[in-house]
């Protein structure tokens, strides 16, 4: 009989069948004598074991996948702090949450953007706005301006403003006057000497310090027509604080369009106008620069910046 | 040498539970006498099963003496994880740890004989002068044994293990690192190729 006729030719091999006793005849030789003996002298001469590993080999593998993903985790999170104290997200164009925001969004309180930390009067200057978000305001302005705290703290903001800005037409002045010096130096011109220097300054100081005594002047003077006005129980208007009357509409356009074209094309445009048109233009430029500014009893210095509008 | 009778593992008697960890231990413990007991245990039953793996004797010899120093090399490990008197001292069974032991160096030793030969592992010719009542016994060893070292590596281990040594399937697949579906199916296609080669010798199964 062939093994294909064998009805399964990988059932187990029966005792005394043919291939059991095929099988039976591969016989294994007895061990040699003296094996046991060479084991153990083999035993005695074998260097000792190595120690245990430091890992112990009962930590199961979860927790060792779950190590090496939190060290992963923390590998990242370094790297994203590392990023973005670096301001590498900021090159890259990525916005990073602040957590107040992150917070906002998982408890669902976020403020409705653009509320402003302190209604100020429409008519309050523009560039106190910011003073009065960064400094907490001690008195809340609402609304108009019609009571007399309301109208202090429209002053405190104002001379907030007014200080700031002195201070920087003086760093200008001091720019201005550093700067010729060193292009005359480099030029190969005449410097001034210390002494010249040091009287420059002062005729600029002089001049500066009069222009301030005339603006303090004249905001003096305002104030007091404001406070008379609130004392009397009425709300200031934007004139009042302003010291001018708002341009119109079609003024204000004007002036913009102006404004907006480059300073050739500013030229033609003006070449361009009417002589009426010219003339009115020409009246209007003249009396806001006669509000913002009383009469000057002496030349405007070259270095001076407009003045405080208030 | 011996015969058919030798077949059977009816040499090494189970162990009570619990008594191979007593014996790991006194083998951590660095005791000859229990390296000894070892090698008077075991040492014959994986003599037979790495022979009838190599088709050497030598060979052999030393793949037991090597599975039996890699014993007292471990036992300080194994002891610590089947500490006597515990649940893991009841399964611990040093003869299937020798045996698992045994059959991988077999293996690789065959593996590294091709891989440096090129080719399958030559039948050893024997070349001793053989007596005349010897001759027909002779003659159906060779033939059983090259019937056995023509079978592919892992088959022949699994015939070894599971017709000489008597094994239980489930645990001729452990000292085979397989799992038993895959360990069957390799024993099934062992005996089909022993079949076909007897077969070939013109005697039917």
């Amino acid at each position: 009989m062939s093994v294909n006729e064998h009805p399964d030719p990988g059932a187990p091999i029966v005792p005394g069948s043919p291939l059991a006793r095929m099988l039976d005849g591969y016989a294994a030789p007895e061990l040699p004598a003296g094996f046991a003996e060479r084991v153990l002298a083999a035993a005695e001469a074998r260097p000792a074991p190595l120690p245990e590993l430091r890992r112990a080999p009962s930590r199961s593998r979860r927790w060792r996948i779950g190590q090496r993903i939190a060290i992963g985790v923390a590998s990242f999170g370094a790297l994203a702090t590392a990023a973005a104290a670096t301001g590498l997200l900021e090159q890259l164009a990525i916005t990073v949450p602040s957590a107040r925001t992150v917070w906002a969004g998982l408890t669902g309180s976020a403020q409705p953007a653009g509320k402003p930390v302190a209604a100020v009067a429409a008519a309050a200057p523009a560039a106190a706005a910011p003073a009065a978000a960064l400094t907490p305001a001690a008195v809340a302005i609402e609304g108009p301006i019609d009571t007399p705290e309301e109208l202090g703290e429209t002053f405190r903001r104002v001379d907030e403003v007014r200080a700031g800005r002195c201070e920087e037409r003086r760093r200008v002045i001091d720019q201005r006057i550093a700067s010729e010096i060193e292009r005359r130096r480099a030029a190969g011109l005449r410097v001034p000497t210390p002494e010249e220097e040091a009287r420059l300054r002062e005729r600029i100081e002089r001049q500066l310090a009069a222009r301030e005594q005339r603006a303090d002047a004249a905001v003096a003077a305002r104030r007091e027509t404001m406070q008379r006005k609130v004392e009397n129980g009425e709300a200031l208007t934007r004139e009042d604080l302003t010291g001018r009357k708002p341009p119109s509409p079609e003024t204000r356009e004007r002036f913009r369009a102006l404004r907006d074209l480059p300073p050739g094309e500013r030229a033609k445009a003006w070449r361009d106008l009417s002589p009426a048109e010219r003339r009115a233009l020409a009246d209007a430029l003249r009396a806001r620069r006669a509000v913002r500014l009383p009469p000057a009893p002496a030349a405007v210095p070259q270095e001076d910046t407009p003045p405080p509008s208030e | 040498m011996n015969t058919a009778t030798d077949r059977a593992p009816a040499t090494i008697s189970a162990p009570p539970p619990g008594d191979d960890a007593a014996w790991a231990a006194r083998l951590a413990a660095r005791e000859p006498a229990a390296l000894r007991e070892m090698i008077a245990r075991h040492g014959a039953a994986l003599h037979r099963l790495a022979y009838r793996m190599t088709g050497d004797a030598h060979e052999a010899e030393d793949i037991v003496q090597e599975a039996l120093l890699r014993l007292w090399d471990h036992a300080p490990a194994l002891a610590g994880k089947h500490p006597p008197g515990s649940q893991a001292a009841a399964r611990l069974r040093l003869g299937g740890w020798l045996q698992r032991v045994a059959t991988n160096l077999a293996l690789d030793r065959l593996r590294r004989t091709r891989r440096l030969s090129g080719g399958e592992v030559p039948e050893e010719e024997d070349n001793a002068p053989l007596a005349d009542v010897v001759i027909a016994a002779g003659e159906r060893d060779n033939l059983a044994r090259a019937a056995v070292l023509a079978l592919p590596d892992r088959q022949r281990a699994a015939i070894v293990l599971t017709y000489y040594e008597e094994l239980p399937n489930a645990e001729a697949a452990e000292a085979m690192d397989m799992n038993i579906k895959a360990f069957e199916s390799l024993l099934h296609r062992a005996r089909m190729a022993l079949r076909q080669a007897l077969a070939a010798q013109g005697d039917a199964p």
